[in-house]
């Protein structure tokens, strides 16, 4: 799949901006080329050879804030997609198969979690555990789950009624040998285009929770709480603001361009979509031989 | 039972069996032919191959030609050709159609929409998935009239009622609200050729239309088409993977293979005189494992001396 | 025919409803019937007539509420599903699907699908690839096809699969639910000369159809499933050449055929009207 994914054009830019996000998360604390936190007399500047992206109101270089705060976003991220992951994809599995009441219980469980306004309960919750990312996360995790619960049992729904599982069952086969033979491989794209979803969602959250000052203690730096204080000196520098809502909208739309194209290439619409491209290519140069071979039904 | 008879003294009446040669039916314009196709080739431009290789035929009202072969022969894409209705990337890529005169290569979008329903129409396999399943099949129908006759609801209640009882359907009222869930297969076949019919086609194409239902459904099916047939002087085109199901109702057969027509001719002809191999092998297909294995024995070993 | 020897199954008197209470309603009812090895029996009967409840009770997919299923002389009517479990394992009933296409795992290689039975069973994979081989050339399938997805196969190389797939665990008894009305001419005449060799083989088949035409050439009885009952049960010749009971003369006269003349309509009509009476 991955090489699939690859051969779409979106989907090499969509690896491409976010390899470049995670490189920025792995190494941007140590590229920094001033202290994030060292203030300075030379408050809101505009770029210079100093300071490449200017100061901001207490004199702090903004570019290595950016850089520093960049390991705060993304881990929060995907944070909140592997919990999500985590909450939501046994019990989509396990509801089908563990016969009515669990799946009542877990459909009930589903609908409340979808009912709770996330960003509410996550700021609810920081007052109770302790204001911290980790926390935040967490909750916000355990609350967009059911997007993991749904979009698995959908999956898995498909496959349990499909002939190939009867078939498996008049050969004696078991419900654990059904799962990890037939339904694993089924419910892991769908899966896949939820996660990458869920990290843009992920981030848009971290970057809500830290412009409203929850998660991040003051002076460690995030990308939303840049925003926020940069949005407090508009008048000032109004370019300011620019920078960091860039990295969180092109984040956030690596993500969704991923999600897409996993769905594009997973299933018989990928291959459908495949096709057409190839009927282009051939209109539109025809001189190239193409191999028949592969042609889809 | 007629054919039950062992000694085959009924059964050798087989020709007056077919359906008779309709009476001859003044053709109503100059040209007669109420659909042509001539030489039309299809082309998969994913792998720039073609898929169709020259499909000819000429059919007059009140007429009914077949279309044998097998999935992949080409010839689902030359009824989509002929309704202008080709998947992406398929292409027609030679020849000409022309329905009552008109060539469809220089219809417009709108002239197709006009054209279709009115002139020439269509039923397939699955009829469950041709209906909404939410609304009643009754106001389905008479939307499609009101589309394209412009009646007002009450009478376009009033056709859909007549077009329902038309088709045989036992009940016309009930069916009229009922949705398709609460209907069987055949059932909703019907309903779907009384939509196609809605607008007083001159042709209609069955693609496939019996191949899901049972066999007592498929031969009131094919007994409605032949009524059809006789009553409106409907011209039709019947394709199947089925040999004997063409041969029941149409007076002229095509075989088609791997894109070519293998065999073209009267139905006897074909039946009785094949010339291409594989025509010989459908037949021979029934009379091993078919019912004619069984059937007016005498009959075959009459056959079996022609050959 | 070969049809000595003990019966491989025998049912009798089954009764099977579907639903609770209120919505409870007969699907099969007082139905009996024994096939033998090397037999083929064709079980026909049209859309809801039950003939598949009939092949999901024998395989236990379904629960019958009264009469008995005997497998090898074994009594599986009150099998617990650990039970079913084990006799599917050992594969002595397998079954053939009306589709290849959705009864082969779309993702896995037909190799994947065609060993799988022998995996369950506990069959090291090196032996089982072997075997498969030898059902594949058995069904005329070429090797090479072994690596290929359901999808890079004719719709007729499926069914073969399929049937291999059926034949690799040495059955008694295989029930095939319309194996051939998805296929074109050619690879019909196949898979029924692959059924015809497995009779003489020993194999006991039930081939289940909605049309006679379909199974006459290979079923050496015929029954006659309609409203969840035998209407007709006899031999091939006998049931299409003087059919009794009016569901299986409108079934006669409705089979499409090549040159001999089928039921008028009028006779279609009358019998029709009979049924409904």
């Amino acid at each position: 799949m991955v090489r699939r994914v690859l051969a779409l054009p979106t989907g090499r830019l969509a690896v491409g901006v976010l390899s470049v996000i995670a490189l920025l998360a792995i190494l941007g604390p140590t590229l920094a080329p001033h202290n994030p936190l060292g203030t300075s007399a030379l408050t809101l500047t505009g770029p210079s050879w100093k300071h490449w992206l200017g100061t901001d109101y207490l004199g702090r270089d903004v570019f290595s804030r950016l850089l520093a705060g960049s390991r705060t976003s993304v881990l929060g991220s995907v944070e909140v997609a592997l919990i999500a992951l985590a909450v939501g994809v046994v019990p989509g599995i396990l509801s089908v198969y563990l016969g009515r009441g669990f799946e009542w219980f877990t459909l009930r469980i589903a609908d409340t979690l979808l009912a709770l306004p996330f960003l509410i309960y996550a700021v609810a919750v920081t007052a109770l555990l302790g204001n911290g990312i980790p926390q935040a996360m967490f909750t916000v995790g355990v609350l967009v789950s059911p997007l993991f619960y749904r979009v698995t049992r959908a999956a898995t729904l498909a496959v349990a009624r499909s002939q190939y599982v009867e078939a498996a069952l008049i050969s004696g086969a078991s419900i654990g040998w059904i799962a990890r033979r037939h339904v694993w491989g089924k419910v892991l794209p769908p899966v896949a285009v939820a996660l990458a979803q869920t990290i843009g969602v992920g981030f848009v959250v971290v970057s809500s929770l830290s412009f409203l000052g929850i998660g991040v203690q003051p002076p460690a730096p995030t990308w939303g709480g840049l925003l926020a204080s940069d949005l407090g000196y508009l008048s000032y520098q109004p370019w300011a603001p620019i920078v960091p809502a860039l990295l969180i909208m092109a984040t956030v739309w690596g993500s969704n361009l991923l999600a897409d194209a996993i769905r594009d290439v997973s299933g018989e619409a990928g291959r459908a979509l495949l096709n057409s491209r190839r009927a282009r290519a051939r209109r539109l140069n025809p001189a190239e031989p193409i191999p028949a071979g592969g042609a889809a039904r | 039972m007629t054919r039950t008879l062992p000694d085959g003294t009924v059964t050798a009446a087989v020709p007056a069996a077919r359906p008779a040669d309709p009476p001859a039916l003044d053709p109503p314009a100059a040209q007669a032919a109420a659909l042509a196709v001539r030489d039309v080739r299809i082309r998969d431009d994913v792998n720039d191959r073609e898929i169709v290789h020259g499909v000819s035929f000429e059919l007059r009202p009140g007429r009914a030609v077949g279309i044998v072969g097998e999935s992949g022969s080409g010839k689902t894409l030359t009824c989509r050709a002929i309704l202008g209705i080709l998947p992406a990337h398929f292409a027609v890529s030679g020849g000409s159609i022309e329905i009552v005169g008109r060539d469809i290569a220089e219809l417009t979008t709108p002239q197709w929409t006009d054209l279709r329903g009115s002139t020439i129409s269509a039923v397939f396999q699955d009829p469950a998935s041709y209906l909404n399943p939410s609304i009643k099949v009754g106001a389905q129908i008479a939307e499609v009239i009101g589309v394209k006759t412009g009646l007002r609801r009450r009478a376009a209640r009033r056709r859909a009622l007549e077009l329902l009882t038309a088709v045989h359907l036992r009940d016309p009222e009930l069916v009229y609200d009922q949705y398709t869930f609460e209907l069987s297969g055949g059932m909703l076949q019907r309903i779907l050729i009384a939509t196609a019919i809605a607008a007083d086609p001159q042709v209609l194409i069955a693609d496939e239309a019996t191949t899901a239902l049972d066999v007592t459904v498929q031969a009131e099916i094919l007994d409605l088409l032949a009524d059809l047939r006789e009553r409106r002087g409907l011209a039709l085109v019947v394709v199947s993977h089925d040999l004997a199901v063409v041969a029941q109702v149409c007076d002229e057969v095509l075989v088609m293979r791997e894109g070519e027509v293998v065999e073209h001719g009267s139905t006897a002809d074909v039946l009785y005189h094949p010339r291409h191999e594989y025509t010989r092998l459908l037949i021979a297909e029934h009379e091993q494992y078919g019912l004619d294995r069984y059937l007016a024995g005498e009959q075959r070993k009459e056959l079996d001396s022609v050959h | 025919m070969s049809t000595d020897g003990r019966p491989v199954l025998e049912v009798a008197d089954l009764e099977v409803h579907y639903g609770l209470r209120r919505r409870r309603r007969r699907v099969l009812h007082g139905v009996s019937l024994s096939v033998s090895r090397g037999e083929t029996v064709g079980v026909i009967g049209e859309t809801g007539s039950g003939k598949s409840t009939f092949a999901r009770a024998v395989l236990g997919l379904v629960r019958a509420s009264g009469g008995r299923i005997l497998i090898d002389g074994e009594d599986v009517s009150r099998y617990s599903s650990r039970q079913w479990r084990a006799l599917r394992r050992r594969g002595v009933v397998q079954y053939v699907f009306q589709d290849p296409l959705r009864s082969l795992d779309p993702d896995l290689p037909v190799e994947e699908s065609l060993i799988e039975p022998l995996l369950v069973q506990g069959v090291g994979r090196k032996e089982a690839i072997e075997r498969g081989r030898g059902y594949l050339a058995r069904v005329r399938l070429d090797s090479e096809l072994f690596g290929r997805l359901p999808g890079e196969l004719s719709g007729g190389q499926r069914q073969r699969v399929a049937v291999a797939r059926a034949l690799i665990t040495e059955p008694a008894l295989i029930i095939l639910d319309e194996p051939v009305s998805a296929l074109d001419s050619a690879n019909r005449v196949g898979i029924l000369e692959i059924l015809k060799e497995l009779r003489d083989a020993g194999v006991a088949l039930i081939f289940i159809s909605h049309d006679l035409g379909s199974v006459a050439g290979v079923a050496d009885r015929v029954a006659v499933l309609y409203q969840g009952e035998f209407v007709e049960v006899g031999a091939t010749h006998a049931v299409i050449n003087t059919p009794q009971h009016p569901y299986a003369r409108l079934l006669v006269g409705s089979a499409p055929t090549l040159r001999s003349a089928a039921a008028s309509r009028a006779e279609r009509d009358a019998l029709r009207a009979l049924l409904h009476a």
